[in-house]
């Protein structure tokens, strides 16, 4: 990425769900490259603080907030801190994803509770997130909300139990709003960033090789392509992340 | 703004309060009724939010108040072990000025010590000493991380007639943007964005401005029958200012909008981008400079809430429009229905 290209995103507000581990720390770092500033939560606080600090260290101006998906209240903290801090959120990305039990057991044998765990991380906390924020981008008739999605909404593998339902439902959501924003400026995407070398891969398929695995910096990138690219992607359609931007 | 629940006009049946949200008594948001008082034709005529749009024109503009509502009611502990209540009410850097009540109904006025020291969702705060102006009002080391502890603990204001405590969800509008409400700029809460974009697409804009409200009670009769008045901080962004300026009406969503609008109105009848903090109080006879109309809720005519819509009518019309209220069974309060004034 030559210097001509960077710092799209300067005077940009974005919010990264999940952003101690994986993708969310990667695109933490890949957008605090840009220029944007950070609102960037994680459950656990020490691996929070320490890409918080990687991307101070680049510049950005970074708030974290430790929260849990799954806790209203937290959900509705980091939303009024976030925006207490920095008055908008121009960008939201829902990448906190949770995987469930592993070994990943059949939905015949998965544990309730531990569904509904899952179904409340990757479905409802988009919701709600989602919600808070974009009465915000429609009054100012701006903004790109990315939820991560993932191959196994649409394929139905054996052992993906609530996650595959969870992302399945995740992109019945985005399709949903897609419609209802038609004709504002406020633009929402699922976006599939393909099979990646994180430790959620590794805790779902600890066999994958790793060299077969796309890396989450690259992956990334493909996600500033989108944000930063004045071409809207067509309206209902789920984005590979590999299918640009590499 | 919200009533305090005091001297409740005599006519006003206790089932006319709102005790919930609409979107939880069995309607939508926007389900809530709406008088439309006309002062040209002296007319008031009975219809729906969801309608809206046919009480308006092309052109028009609606203004609404971005701020979010915060959990404002707090619990500390003395140093004595006592537990009360603190309801943030102005929100200073170094300084904040909160009530301290009992934490249970009806949360009566609970003196603290000067100097005394707090604690605060697991930080501590110091009484500073009373406002000279408004002696209920405590003044306290402001928390630190600022709001970020009210948020971990807090609860909404919630007064006598909400029974059971609402999620905070629907303490907010659904445009909230930064936190810094005390009580629920309550005239907006009942728009939804479906009602929102289809006004947009009717050629109906949109701007918003910013006014974090106070507390509408200081639970205390005598004090809040003379409508005490505080500072509130306010922001009318470049973008408003220019909008209101462009179109030939301009329609307050809530009162707290024509506070800050009229605030930042010049003597030429325009708005000027501007914030600050505002201590501007409206009242019969008061200019309106650029706000030409008011949606807003139902409150009691002992509320301060009254004396900014003499602003906007005359008595006589004014005396007609409430009584057609009760007689016609609207609902009074933050959860309650609605009355456009144009």
């Amino acid at each position: 990425m030559g210097d001509l290209e960077a710092t799209r995103l300067a005077g940009k507000v974005a919010l990264i769900t999940g952003a101690s581990h994986g993708l969310g720390r990667a695109l933490a770092i890949a957008f605090a490259r840009e220029g944007a500033a950070l609102a960037l939560c994680a459950r656990r606080a020490p691996a929070l603080d320490e890409v918080a600090s990687a991307v101070a260290r680049l510049g950005a101006d970074v708030l974290a907030v430790q929260a849990d998906m799954r806790s209203a209240r937290d959900l509705a903290r980091l939303v009024a801190v976030t925006l207490d801090r920095f008055h908008r959120v121009d960008i939201l990305v829902n990448n906190a994803s949770e995987l469930g039990p592993t070994p990943l057991p059949y939905l015949a044998d998965y544990p309730p509770a531990a569904f509904d765990d899952v179904l409340q991380v990757n479905v409802t906390a988009p919701f709600r997130l989602t919600q808070a924020l974009i009465g915000g981008m429609l009054l100012r008739n701006h903004g790109v909300v990315i939820n991560v999605t993932s191959d196994a909404a649409i394929t139905g593998y054996p052992g993906w139990g609530a996650y595959a339902v969870s992302k399945a439902a995740l992109e019945g959501l985005t399709r949903t709003w897609i419609a209802e924003l038609a004709g504002t400026g406020v633009r929402m995407y699922a976006v599939d960033p393909g099979d990646m070398d994180t430790d959620m891969h590794r805790a779902a398929m600890p066999d994958a090789d790793p060299c077969e695995l796309a890396r989450p910096d690259d992956v990334a990138r493909a996600f500033i392509q989108l944000v930063a690219s004045p071409e809207p992607a067509p309206v209902g359609q789920r984005v590979e992340a590999a299918a640009f931007g590499r | 703004m919200v009533a305090s629940p005091i001297r409740p006009l005599p006519s006003l049946p206790a089932e006319l309060r709102a005790n919930l949200p609409a979107e939880l008594r069995g309607l939508r948001r926007d389900g809530v009724r709406l008088m439309v008082i006309d002062r040209t034709a002296q007319s008031i005529r009975h219809a729906r939010l969801a309608e809206l749009g046919s009480f308006l024109r092309a052109g028009d503009l609606l203004v609404v108040n971005r701020s979010r509502t915060i959990p404002a009611a707090v619990a500390a502990r003395r140093s004595n072990g006592e537990i009360v209540q603190l309801r943030l009410c102005v929100r200073h850097a170094e300084e904040w000025h909160v009530l301290c009540v009992n934490p249970d109904p009806p949360h009566a006025n609970v003196a603290l010590r000067v100097g005394e020291r707090l604690s605060v969702a697991g930080t501590d705060t110091v009484v500073r000493g009373r406002r000279a102006d408004l002696p209920l009002l405590w003044r306290i080391d402001a928390l630190s991380e600022g709001i970020e502890r009210m948020l971990r603990s807090g609860e909404p204001i919630r007064y006598s007639y909400v029974p059971e405590p609402v999620p905070l969800s629907h303490y907010e509008t659904v445009y909230a943007n930064e936190p810094g409400s005390a009580e629920t700029p309550s005239a907006g809460r009942s728009l939804s964005w479906e009602l929102l974009l289809d006004l947009r697409r009717q050629g109906i804009d949109l701007s918003d401005i910013l006014l974090h409200t106070g507390l509408s009670s200081l639970q205390d009769d005598a004090v809040d029958a003379e409508h005490p008045l505080f500072e509130e901080w306010f922001a009318v962004p470049p973008n408003a200012a220019q909008a209101v300026n462009r179109v030939p009406r301009v329609i307050a969503v809530g009162t707290t909008v024509v506070r800050a609008l009229e605030t930042a109105a010049g003597h030429d009848g325009h708005a000027r981008a501007m914030e600050g903090w505002t201590r501007l109080r409206l009242g019969p006879g008061s200019p309106l400079r650029v706000v030409d109309g008011l949606l807003t809720g139902f409150h009691e005519p002992q509320a301060s809430h009254f004396d900014l819509l003499r602003a906007f009518l005359a008595e006589p019309l004014l005396d007609r429009a409430y009584r057609e209220a009760i007689a016609e069974r609207y609902l009074w309060h933050e959860f309650g229905d609605l009355c456009l004034i144009l």
